[in-house]
């Protein structure tokens, strides 16, 4: 044994060598790096778990946005449709009312016609029986006073056809 | 310098190499080495013995514990420089031993299997460093001088190999132990439960089947004696491939560098380094298993 060189102080020291090395792995290198190897996985493990929910938010968001699109584009849709409605109720109002005008035009027309023309019958019919009057007069001289024959010439117009009434 | 082709190149640095091989050769000999098997003591004060593997262990923890300490003095989340190179190293061990061992064993055995892994590569690779070997002191003996070096590979002492055995034998016997229970573990070397029931099978008189069973306690007895015997075998065969190993080593580039003092020795140290891998590797792989086959739950008979 001797000498091949085993000799147990040295042993002993090697032993205390290798438990002081051990020690000094231990807390210097193998503690640390595990530590930063758990929180390091632990990070990753983290970060990915938050991907995935930022995914989804955004799907959901997504989501809401198309429904809220859906919903506008409905609305938009009826109010067109409303504008539409009222657009063709005004025209209908304003031809209706234009409509109305004409008819109270025409009808004021129509009534302001009739009276001119009965006062062109009137006038021709005055003049008539002025000349009528005169004619007479020249006819029978002072034979009926002036009174009396207008009478007369009104009471034969009156049963004359095409007369007044 | 104009462009040399591949093969010129090639041709050139075999001829610097042949002449600083004859140059060396010729006129820088070197005196046949002296070899001592025991590591050599220094000192002896207050009666320890301080010898040149001491201080080669020393260096070893002054090294380690120095790359340690740099590599996590300052721990980043993202790692940078050296402590990139040291986890990497580290997780390739720590997946070499999670590999065998399982992740939950592997987790309780990795700081002693890392630890004699670090030790024994380390032990290797700074022996390779010049001045190993080289720095010592001049000692007559008898009428040649012989160089005592201060600094000796600490794996050439058997004392360091033997030392790492114990580690690993003491690691073993206590996971087995403490996995099993004290009985259990110890019904793998002493198993005479067969044995008395045979005994008492034949107090009883039923001398067949007592029989059977008193020879099958015997060869489970005998069967215990061979588990111990290989136990302490493991001690043997541990230090001594690993001192063998490491010490062949050292002779070999001693003995080339005696042969031709300059260059020649170089593929020689790349063995070394690639030995020293090895040893290494296997020293803590073998630890690893005989731990998983402590764990493991023995069949009862």
């Amino acid at each position: 044994m001797g000498a091949i060189g085993i000799d147990w102080q040295v042993l002993l020291a090697q032993l205390i060598n290798f438990g002081i090395l051990f020690g000094l792995l231990f807390f210097l290198l193998y503690k640390p790096m595990r530590r930063t190897f758990d929180e390091r996985s632990n990070r990753i493990k983290e970060s990915m778990e938050q991907a995935e929910q930022i995914k989804e938010q955004m799907a959901k968001t997504e989501e809401q946005v198309k429904e809220q699109l859906g919903a506008a584009r409905r609305d938009g849709q009826d109010i067109l449709a409303q504008a539409a409605q009222m657009g063709e109720r005004l025209k209908e109002e304003a031809r209706g009312e234009a409509r109305q005008e004409a008819e109270v035009i025409v009808a004021r027309a129509r009534t302001e016609i009739e009276r001119e023309r009965d006062e062109a019958i009137d006038e021709v019919k005055r003049q008539f029986v002025d000349l009528a009057i005169t004619a007479a007069e020249k006819v029978v001289n002072e034979t009926l006073d002036r009174k009396k024959h207008r009478r007369l010439i009104e009471e034969v117009l009156e049963q004359a056809p095409g007369g007044k009434g | 310098m104009a462009r040399i082709s591949r093969r010129r190149r090639i041709g050139i640095i075999a001829l610097i190499s042949f002449g600083l091989i004859a140059v060396g050769a010729i006129f820088f000999p070197i005196s046949m080495p002296h070899f001592e098997l025991a590591a050599e003591v220094l000192w002896s004060p207050f009666g320890i013995p301080i010898t040149n593997t001491m201080i080669g262990a020393w260096l070893t923890i002054l090294v380690m514990g120095g790359i340690a300490y740099a590599a996590t003095r300052k721990m980043r989340l993202v790692p940078h420089g050296l402590q990139n190179v040291m986890e990497a190293s580290v997780e390739m061990l720590m997946n070499f031993v999670e590999s065998i061992a399982g992740k939950e064993n592997g987790r309780k055995f990795f700081p002693v299997v890392a630890t004699i892994f670090i030790f024994v590569i380390a032990n290797a690779w700074l022996a390779l460093l010049p001045g190993f070997m080289s720095i010592g002191f001049w000692h007559t003996e008898g009428e040649e001088q012989v160089l005592i070096p201060l600094f000796r590979g600490a794996n050439t002492d058997i004392n360091v190999p033997l030392a790492l055995a114990l580690v690993s034998f003491i690691f073993v016997e206590y996971w087995g132990f403490r996995s099993h229970g004290f009985i259990r573990y110890m019904s793998k070397f002493v198993n005479v439960r067969q044995y008395f029931g045979g005994v008492g099978q034949m107090l009883r008189g039923r001398v067949r089947s007592g029989m059977g069973m008193l020879f099958s306690g015997i060869i489970d007895i005998f069967v215990g004696f061979i588990e111990m015997v290989s136990e302490m075998v493991r001690i043997m065969s541990f230090t001594f491939r690993l001192f063998g190993n490491m010490t062949a080593g050292e002779i070999l580039i001693f003995s080339m560098m005696f042969l031709i003092p300059w260059v020649a020795a170089i593929p020689f140290y790349g063995l070394e380094l690639f030995i020293g891998f090895v040893q290494a590797l296997i020293f803590c792989g073998l630890t690893l298993v005989f731990l998983v086959m402590a764990v493991t739950p023995h069949e009862e008979h």
